[in-house]
């Protein structure tokens, strides 16, 4: 089956006077029809990069340097401003990181929704507002709300009004950033059935980014994690999380207070910044890692499907179930 | 177990909202007592409006509360400071907020604001002052001439903590001092709070959203919903074996690959409807709480305390005859003395 999504070999870097920080390092990854597929990672370790990147929104000092990415086999990084266009919002939509804040407030939510129909399917106003209605019906929300400001919703509704906006031209592929960080924890269970929900109605895809890690099991199929701009471990959602083989998978997954079990000291994650030239996890790593020390290792493939960024000296136990 | 430092009794706040047409009162805290003892860190959790961060505020003196008391000390803190809070009350209560990049000004140099918490409370600020505090919350000396813009979000949050305990205080309110901050650094804040706790005996209010954390870093966990706490008791205990509907919800809500699928909708569902009538509680079978407000029920105790739950489902079975008769015996309209149904009703049961 043809992937929605193929990224190859991507390698973003910022460039700054004199300095070059890489925000992306050799990433790849594919997204099959209808697949959830999350990326996980702590601030800084280039999962919005990728997602920037994805929807071609990477602006100066940042630049892909090398590497493709191929979407229903057109190559994203070779369309034009007018391409593009007609390419964002149609073929992949994005719900922000802080979404809630990224509805204009002195619009009404309908007057927004309504913009969608009328700027990028020339519908009429008239066809254009019931639309809109059913599109916030179709995410639990009474379309009487349309006449509402966005201060006059709460922050799940806005979430949902964002949401259904980024799937209202049934995209083929729906990008969401840390979608519910701000909420709490069950409006969050909210935003996550209702995703689920829609997903299961329209059959998109969905690229999945966030650092928590239960959260993103519970809803993707296949998961990557990302360390330093590197994908250090790809895997099969469920597989990964019951036997994570690269260590910073395991302070990831650490570094949330369990629910259950025996209370025990938490580290947290290692504050050891990444370098040029070293991993910057590995004073952390404690078997052999020969081959880390100058940078992460190339990810390899240990088990059908279940790819890990680790030296070749030991043996996956656990990854064949 | 000693004396609390601080007791909380039937704290109530009421907020006005509308416009002065359509003004109508909306009560966030209704009636709500706890102590928070020194040398132990209380957690208080619950999801978005259900009151948590108004009860920070009134105790920081940031709201006047609309009925209660606050007895710091066994003193009143409310009647003999009517409106805002003495330096002196400032000097042992000090609060952690939620956005490290909002709660420092970005024009001043970390220095700047741990002298003024020094000066202001009478301590000198001398070199020693600010590298000792600077040390105790994990961060070098040298970070004392940067900016806010400069530290990580972490880092600025470790400032706000050695802010507030350059003045010495004996209880600090942390509202969601975590939520913010990346995953990276949230763990060291949680142990850095718990280290003060241990060291500086230190009392603790953590308010939040996140029950893992209150279930990692807290001693006694207290759950509010809707303006009222409906269970407290040991914070493992709470959590380990709940026993208020609202509660088991809240847990069922934290993503947990292991037991995916145990949220369900329709009791939150009902549970909007409590939020929308807070007098009626929905999960009594016959609608019990709708007539009858539920006190605390002792249900269990661990490590000397106890395990209390609002709830007549947990109400032992003599009780719940008592309330449900009390009810029953009040015909519409018609006020019944109280302390004569209960008598009445005590007389059937026995």
């Amino acid at each position: 089956m043809e992937p929605v999504l193929e990224v190859n070999g991507l390698r973003v870097e910022y460039r700054g006077d004199g300095r070059t920080v890489v925000g992306a390092d050799d990433v790849s990854f594919s997204i099959g029809a209808g697949e959830v597929f999350g990326l996980a990672g702590e601030s800084g370790c280039g999962k919005s990069t990728i997602a920037n990147a994805v929807m071609r929104l990477l602006k100066p000092p940042a630049e892909i340097t090398a590497g493709s990415i191929r979407f229903q086999g057109r190559d994203v990084l070779a369309l034009d401003a007018r391409e593009l266009r007609a390419f964002r919002w149609r073929e992949i939509a994005m719900v922000f990181q802080s979404a809630m804040n990224s509805l204009n407030p002195v619009l009404t939510v309908g007057e927004q929704i309504v913009d969608i129909f009328t700027t990028h399917e020339r519908m009429k106003k008239r066809a254009a507002r019931e639309r809109a209605g059913e599109l916030l019906e179709l995410v639990g929300i009474d379309p009487g709300r349309l006449k509402a400001y966005p201060h006059q919703l709460s922050g799940g509704m806005r979430q949902r009004v964002v949401i259904a906006m980024a799937v209202a031209l049934r995209p083929r592929l729906l990008i969401m950033d840390e979608p519910t960080t701000a909420l709490d924890v069950v409006v969050q269970q909210e935003i996550m059935a209702q995703i689920r929900d829609l997903q299961r109605e329209l059959g998109f895809s969905i690229l999945f980014i966030t650092h928590d890690m239960s959260l993103m099991v519970e809803l993707s199929d296949r998961m990557g994690v990302m360390y330093g701009g590197r994908i250090v471990e790809l895997a099969d959602a469920k597989d990964l999380f019951a036997h994570p083989l690269h260590p910073y998978t395991e302070a990831l997954m650490n570094a949330f207070p369990p629910l259950t079990g025996p209370r025990q000291e938490l580290t947290g994650l290692f504050d050891a910044p990444r370098t040029a030239d070293s991993c910057g996890f590995h004073v952390r790593c404690p078997e052999d890692r020969s081959d880390c020390s100058t940078n992460i290792p190339d990810l390899r493939e240990v088990a059908p499907g279940r790819w890990v960024a680790r030296s070749g000296a030991h043996s996956p136990e656990g990854a064949s179930r | 177990m000693t004396e609390p430092l601080l007791s909380v009794r039937g704290l109530t706040k009421d907020f006005q909202v509308g416009t002065v047409f359509s003004r109508r009162r909306v009560r966030a805290v209704n009636d709500v007592s706890f102590d928070l003892p020194a040398g132990r860190i209380t957690a208080l959790v619950g999801e978005s409006g259900s009151g948590k961060s108004t009860i920070a505020r009134c105790l920081a003196r940031l709201e006047q509360p609309s009925a209660g008391q606050v007895l710091l000390d066994g003193e009143d803190v409310l009647r003999t400071e009517r409106r805002r809070a003495s330096r002196a009350y400032r000097r042992k209560v000090q609060m952690v907020f939620q956005d490290p990049f909002g709660s420092l000004n970005p024009v001043h140099r970390i220095e700047h604001f741990l002298t003024r918490a020094l000066v202001l409370h009478g301590h000198s600020a001398t070199p020693e002052a600010l590298r000792e505090l600077m040390t105790t919350v994990g961060l070098t000396e040298d970070m004392l001439q940067s900016y806010p813009h400069e530290l990580s979000g972490g880092q600025r949050q470790r400032v706000s903590i050695a802010r507030a305990l350059a003045v010495e205080p004996r209880l600090i309110l942390a509202d969601e001092p975590t939520s913010m901050l990346d995953v990276s650094v949230r763990v060291g804040v949680l142990n850095l709070m718990r280290r003060l706790r241990d060291e500086r005996n230190i009392a603790m209010l953590y308010i939040t959203h996140d029950l893992g954390s209150a279930r990692y870093l807290a001693d006694t966990t207290m759950v509010m919903f809707a303006g009222e706490l409906v269970e407290g008791g040991d914070a493992l205990a709470v959590m380990d074996a709940p026993a208020h509907p609202y509660t088991r919800l809240l847990l069922s809500a934290v993503p947990d690959p292991e037991r995916a699928g145990s949220y369900d909708p329709v009791e939150r569902a009902k549970l909007r409807e409590a939020i929308l009538n807070p007098t009626s509680c929905p999960y009594g079978d016959d609608g019990t709480c709708s007539r009858t407000e539920p006190v605390r029920h002792i249900v269990g105790e661990d490590d000397g305390q106890p395990h209390w739950v609002r709830c007549h489902l947990r109400a032992p079975a003599s009780d719940i005859a008592r309330r449900v008769l009390k009810a029953t015996d009040r015909p519409d309209g018609e006020a019944t003395d109280d302390t004569d149904a209960t008598e009445k009703a005590e007389t059937t049961a026995a």
